[in-house]
Parts: C-alpha cells; structure tokens; sequence
C-alpha cells in the first residue's frame, strides 16, 4: 500500500495542478476556522453543491485542503482573544493567551502557524508510511478501550488547573454532567434537559464553546481599554518583523515537542470520534508532565502552545485513515467527505489505492501542497493579525458577542442555542472571576457524550456488569497507563523532593 | 507580627457558586434518572458521585480554612467581587441584558438590523453617548459586512428579517 518515491513525487506534482482549486479553500478554511461556529463541517456542508458538481478528486482535494486550513486558522483567535476557532484549538488559548496579553502575540502566532505546518507535513508524511498499520488501530479499539482513551482525557481536568486541583474537579465534573444532558443513543430517556425538546440531542457544543471562551472573555474584557497588558501594549507597539522570526526559531528549537505531539494527535486522530481536542489536551498534559518546568505552563510557556497546536494538525491526516481504508470517519468533515465520495460512487476499502491513486493518495497530497502554501500565505500575516490586540475592548466586546452569538445559531439553525450560548457566557464568566477553568467545563461538555455512549455500549454488551472494563487486554494495558500518567506527577515530584533533601548542604 | 497574621482572610462565597450550581444540577440531574434502567443510569451515577465527593472536599477544605482564618465567608463584598466595582459593575449586567435582548430580537428583526442595532447600543454603553459617530460606523460596517459576507456569499444560515428579505427581492 505504500507508493514507491517516484509514484509519490508525480501524485505530488500532478496534486500541484490543482493550484486553482486549493488556493481558494485554504483561504477560506483559514478564516471559517477562525470564526467559532463556522467549521470546516459547516463549510463544505454550506458549499455542498459545488462539491458535488465537482470531479471526486476535485472534489476531494477542495475538501481537504479547506479541512487541513481551518484547523491552523482555528488557533488564530484562540491565541489573539482567547476564543478557539473550533474546539480542537481550546488547549491553544492555555498558553497562546497570556503569550499575547504579554505583548508577544506576533511571535505566538509564528509559534503556532510553524508548529502547525511542520507537524501538518511530519504527520502526512507518517501517514502515507504507516498506512497499513495505523488502519489497525480502529480494529482493535471497542468501547472498553475507549472508556480509558476518554478517561484519559478526563485525567487532563487537574492538569490544566494546577493551581486548584479541587476546583479543576469541580468545574470537569460538572463539565461532564452538561454533557449528560439528553436522551441516551440505547434506550432514548432524556435526561436533566429541563424539558427543553432542544436539548434532547444532548448541549450543542459550539454555544457551549462560543458562551465558556468568548461571551465571558467578553465581559471580563470591558474593564480594560485594550486586550493587552500595560507592559504588553509598549512591547506591541515597539514590534516589527522581529518576533515573527523569533515565533519560528523558537518552534525549530524545541523539534523534538513538534514530532512527538504531532504524531500523537495522528494516532488519536486515527480513532474514530475522538477529535482533535482530546488529541489537544491531551498532548498538552503529556508535555507538561515530560517537562522540567511544569509550573511554566498556562504562563505563556513556548512547549506549552506549541503541543496543542502540533497535535491538533495531526488530527488531520489521522482523520482519514479509517475513512480511505474501512469507510469509517473519524471526524464530522472526514464523514462529510465520506457523503461527497459515496455520491460520486467511490467504494472504501485498500483497494482504493489503486483503483482511485489521485482519491487516496491524493487526500494526503493534497494536505502537503496546503501546508506548503500555508507556511508561505500565512506566516507574513503574523504582524497584522497581532494589531487586533490593539481594537478597543469598547468596540471589541460588542462586536465578539454579536457574532459568535450568531456563530452559535449556524450549525443548528436555532435561536435556542443563542440562549444556550448566553447560559454558558453567565457560567464562564463566574468561572473565571472565582478561579474555576472554563477549558475544564469544555472538556467535559465535549468527554459527557462520548463517555457515555461507550459506557453504554460495553454495559449492554456485558447486561449490566461493570467487571467489563477490565475484560479486554489493550484496555487493561491502557488502564496501567492512565494509572502512571496520574501518578508519575506525583512520584516525579517525591523524588525530586528527596534528592534536594540528600544533597550536601552549603555550609556558607 | 508577622505577614501572614496581618492578610485579610479572603471571602469565598463567590467560589462558592459554581459548586452550588453543580451540586444544584446533580440533584436535578439524579432525579430524572430514577425511571431509565440501570445500564442507562450507571455512568451518570459514577460521574455524579465523582462530582459530589470534589464538592465534599471543597467544602471540607473551605471549613478548614474558614477555621485557621485564612478564609471568610461573607456577602459583604461578594459582590464587587464577581462583578467588579461601579460603573463596571452597571455596564456588565447592562451589556448582558444587551445581549439578551439580541438574540430576542435577532428571530423576527434578522441579523442585518438586530446586529446593528446592538454593536452601537454596546459601543456607546461601554463608552459614551459622545461616542455615538463611531459607534455608528463601526456597527454599520460590521452588519454590511456580515451581510455580505455570510448571507450574500457564503449563504450561511443567519437569521433573517425585513432588512434580508428586502434586499433578497431587489438583488
């Protein structure tokens, strides 16, 4: 399955005749990604007639390369005024933010477009090599194995808020039972929506993100004049192309944290329905607890933006794995995709690699081409993205509210989730004035529905015995790993502690 | 005396409210549980208990502290420090009624006049009336641009009102 050089160099050079067609969605991926509410999804599902009209490959590469765009651009205002595009950017704001209230928003920017385009280019290159192998990974993971991979997303509620173990708790805790919310996929009981027939198809989850991140920074904002600190708005103003070099240099120096998130977020990305903000989080989690400066994180702390940011876009390849190979996607644009192919007749399956080269193959070179073009359109932009730190809060509240308010109502055409959006605005803004996490409530508002779906799933299979969890080997293995990921911050922590006790005092 | 004697203990009944709505929640949430079976209550139990015993340790944790005197609980305070001090403090609940309203009105007046109408309402609140030839441009330029933009081009599914059908039959 996987091509010879030579096969690979001509899918290259014959995905680069479709300049016309991809220079125009990478466009429009990056800004629909950079407006919460207008997905990739909701794009291509928007543009749905001209997909159609297309030939499949066209076809296909307008769909990746919008797809591939959007998550880069997703980070944009996640970084700038702490509203992820999507909720695969929600762990970028972590670090992205406080790096641009500092002043240093052009040299995050560069962290996060040269993070994303190196790990877009290592994870599709992993991609076509791994082929065979990672197409396996969907085989082998049942609902058991799942509920740990969720948990393990769970296990990031105390990470990301550090300061408060017990408030990090509460507000995912809380997160989860949101998510709760609505009829149950078996038995279709609906459950704490408070009668709402809305809410029966469980939260939405943009207004849950556009209300958590935008309705509250919102509010909070009003009591400055500007986005930026009072040492940020000097260090602004004194910036010139310095930072944006600066931004790529210190993305080259930590290499190392840009290959290993990355395929992290493929490997994730490969798992049907786990998305890429789980691969986010956890790649964000996992890098602070390698780190030797743990405490930096959710500072402005460089590995900590570049981790989310790597893994996301690795997401991207991983997506459509199982989709070329089993037909199963692996997110909501690779099932959209999934439509568009099946309505053009194409048949799923390892075959397709060579029956439909310029389809299968050509998914990934496509995804090459984008990120190339990518790294050029959009690291020059750096400065001048950077100057929305400097809008007034008087006119950027207003103007944020108005539409992500607005962006909330697109996916599902109601009026309702607008209501919905201003609910979670009221409890993101408490949050965050009482030193609870919002991103800790969106990871469980995002974990609530899919934990339950495979506890739901494994309980029926097992009619009720909970000893299910622990039936299947790859899921007792992953449960060890869950159980050294909890504990390893802790022990790290003990044995520092007393190899500072051994040490030799100075007798000065 | 030392420092820490001197610090004031810090009032915690704001932190207090995310748990209260959380455990508040969890006991609704429980009780429209009782009817399904169990395979359909078991990980809402799980979850729910989880939630409960980290507001138990909240609370332990709070009572702990209210006694060592590093914590009050008080509602003198409280509020300023959820909302901030005035005007701040108007402009927020003023801005949230705004909003409120927004997405009342945004079903029958459409995107086009209802985001105008709140972009200068906003603008002119959170500056002021002094304000109002900015506040003017910037909310017409942001409801022509969203129009053309996002109806006019990519067809998005905005609310749409007399502005939207108006244009709609002279385009």
């Amino acid at each position: 399955m996987i091509p010879e050089f030579s096969v690979f160099l001509q899918l290259f050079v014959d995905t680069l005749g479709f300049w016309w067609i991809i220079i125009p969605a990478t466009i429009l991926g990056v800004v629909v990604g950079a407006i919460p509410g207008f997905s990739a999804a909701n794009t291509i599902i928007i543009l749905l007639p001209i997909t159609l009209a297309m030939e499949p490959a066209t076809g296909m590469m307008f769909m990746v390369a919008l797809y591939t765009s959007s998550r880069l651009g997703a980070g944009i205002p996640a970084i700038l005024v702490n509203i992820p595009g999507t909720a695969g950017a929600a762990a970028t704001p972590l670090d992205g933010y406080p790096m641009a209230i500092s002043g240093r928003s052009q040299q995050a920017l560069a962290i996060s477009f040269t993070s994303s385009v190196a790990a877009g280019l290592i994870t599709t290159v992993a991609a076509i090599l791994l082929i065979p192998w990672l197409s396996q990974v969907a085989f082998h993971l049942h609902s058991v194995e799942m509920i740990v991979v969720m948990l393990f997303g769970i296990s990031l509620i105390a990470t990301i808020s550090a300061e408060d173990k017990i408030k990090g708790l509460i507000a995912g805790f809380f997160g989860l039972m949101i998510g709760y919310i609505g009829a149950d996929v078996v038995y279709e009981a609906p459950r704490g929506s408070f009668g709402f027939l809305e809410l029966y198809d469980k939260v939405p989850l943009i207004p849950a993100l556009v209300g958590l991140f935008a309705i509250s920074e919102a509010f909070v904002v009003i009591e400055r004049s500007t986005i930026l600190s009072k040492e940020g708005e000097i260090d602004q103003q004194e910036a010139g192309w310095g930072p944006t070099f600066e931004g790529i240099r210190d993305t080259l120096i930590h290499w190392k944290e840009v290959i290993w998130t990355s395929l992290l977020g493929l490997v994730i990305g490969v798992i049907p329905g786990a998305g890429a903000a789980i691969a986010s989080f956890v790649a964000y989690q996992q890098s602070r607890l390698m780190s030797k400066t743990p405490e930096l994180y959710g500072t402005g702390h460089i590995p900590g933006l570049i981790a989310p940011e790597s893994a996301n876009n690795g997401v991207t390849s991983g997506t459509l794995i199982p989709l070329l190979i089993i037909g199963v996607p692996g997110g909501a644009t690779a099932a959209i995709m999934a439509v568009v192919l099946e309505y053009h007749g194409v048949n799923f399956g390892p075959d397709l690699f060579d029956t439909e080269p310029m389809i299968a193959y050509g998914s990934f070179t496509a995804m090459l081409v984008t990120y190339v073009l990518l790294g050029f359109m959009i690291l020059p932009l750096t400065r001048y993205f950077s100057h929305v730190m400097v809008v007034p809060t008087v006119y950027m509240a207003p103007i944020l509210i108005a539409f992500t308010l607005v962006g909330s109502f697109v996916p599902r055409a109601y009026v309702f989730d607008m209501g919905v959006a201003i609910i979670f605005g009221i409890i993101g803004y408490i949050a965050r004035r009482t030193g609870y996490h919002v991103a800790a409530i969106l990871i469980g508002v995002i974990l609530g529905p899919l934990l339950e779906n495979y506890f739901l799933r494994a309980l029926r299979i097992s009619q009720g015995d909970l000893g299910v969890l622990f039936s299947s080997n790859i899921g007792n293995v992953l449960w060890l790993l869950l159980l050294l990921s909890l504990v390893a911050p802790g022990l790290k922590r003990f044995f520092k502690q007393s190899k500072s006790k051994n040490m030799p005092t100075n007798p000065d | 005396m030392n420092n820490e004697s001197q610090q004031k203990p810090r009032n915690i009944l704001p932190d207090c409210i995310i748990p209260a709505m959380a455990f508040a929640f969890t006991v609704y949430y429980l009780t429209t549980i009782t009817e399904v079976p169990w395979i359909s209550q078991a990980s809402a139990i799980v979850v729910s208990g989880l939630l409960l015993l980290s507001i138990l340790a909240f609370v332990i944790r709070s009572v702990w502290r209210i006694r060592q005197h590093q914590e009050t609980l008080q509602l003198k305070g409280a509020f300023h420090h959820l909302l901030g001090y005035a005007p701040i403090s108007l402009k927020r609940v003023a801005l949230l009624l705004l909003a409120i309203a927004y997405v009342w009105l945004i079903d029958s007046l459409g995107f086009t006049l209802t985001t105008f109408i709140f972009v200068f309402l906003g603008i002119v609140l959170l500056s002021s009336l002094s304000n109002w030839k900015n506040a003017l441009i910037v909310s017409l330029s942001c409801s022509i641009i969203g129009y053309i933009v996002f109806i006019y081009f990519f067809k998005t599914r905005f609310p749409t009102g007399p502005i939207e059908d108006w244009l709609k039959g002279i385009m």
